[in-house]
């Protein structure tokens, strides 16, 4: 279910700007709340992983935390809509890459698995899953206190 | 905002393509058939709602603070492999 990320090698606290094209990759809506933050990179280090972070390069420019919702839960399974994959130009082969964003909340550890974003890296597009239905949780708690 | 009254099968149209249709009136509800292009995205609003708030939660977390969560994941990962967890289903 999930691919390798294509990771552009940069320090998180570096200048966006210094990201080349190829690794940029375009969500055409946003994400719901950025919905005028087009472009994303994800950024992977030691020092983060499992997270990877979620670069937004436009507007507010909002950096997101994530990981494979596999780590979190072994047997998750959401299907993507046949939309979603036509908007992510999927194709049968493509091996998606699944990430479900992380929050904080009083001191809660939060895994939003109810609408992970989901990146063909062959195209380089993405989209936020918001599925009608969903056995899911946005608030999934993975670390307390 | 716009108000319209519409029957049982009575639709509206918005602009180029979108159309709403009425499929039933109920007690407790209105079923509504939605026809939009494949990259138009329809959501129902509480759910949109959820993840926005969601969204905006999660964009808020510092440099500094992601690396200590992240080491505090590792840890959890090592000791409890991902099962399938009681909540959030």
């Amino acid at each position: 279910m999930s691919a390798s990320v294509a990771t552009a090698s940069i320090d998180p606290g570096a200048d966006a700007q210094a990201v080349v094209p190829g690794d940029v990759v375009t969500m055409r809506d946003g994400l719901p709340g950025f919905e005028q933050c087009r472009r994303f990179v994800v950024i992977s280090s030691p020092d983060l992983a499992p997270l990877v972070q979620l670069q937004g390069l436009d507007g507010p420019r909002p950096s997101f935390l994530a990981l494979d919702p596999r780590q979190v839960r072994a047997d998750y399974d959401t299907v993507l809509a046949p939309a979603d994959r036509r908007r992510l130009a999927a194709e049968d082969a493509d091996v998606l890459l699944w990430l479900a964003l992380v929050h904080l909340e009083g001191g809660r550890f939060l895994v939003n698995l109810r609408a992970p974003v989901v990146i063909n890296p062959r195209r380089m597009l993405g989209l936020q899953v918001v599925a009608a239905e969903s056995s899911y949780d946005t608030h999934h708690e993975l670390l307390a206190g | 905002m716009l108000v319209f009254t519409r029957k049982r099968n009575e639709a509206i149209v918005i602009g180029d393509g979108i159309e709403v249709r009425v499929l039933r009136v109920g007690k407790d509800g209105v079923r509504l058939g939605i026809a939009a292009p494949a990259d138009v995205a329809v959501h129902r609003r509480e759910i949109y709602d959820a993840v926005r708030a969601a969204n905006q939660s999660a964009a808020s977390t510092t440099p500094a603070r992601a690396t200590k969560l992240a080491a505090r994941l590792r840890q959890r990962l090592a000791t409890t492999p991902a099962t399938p967890a009681a909540t959030g289903a």
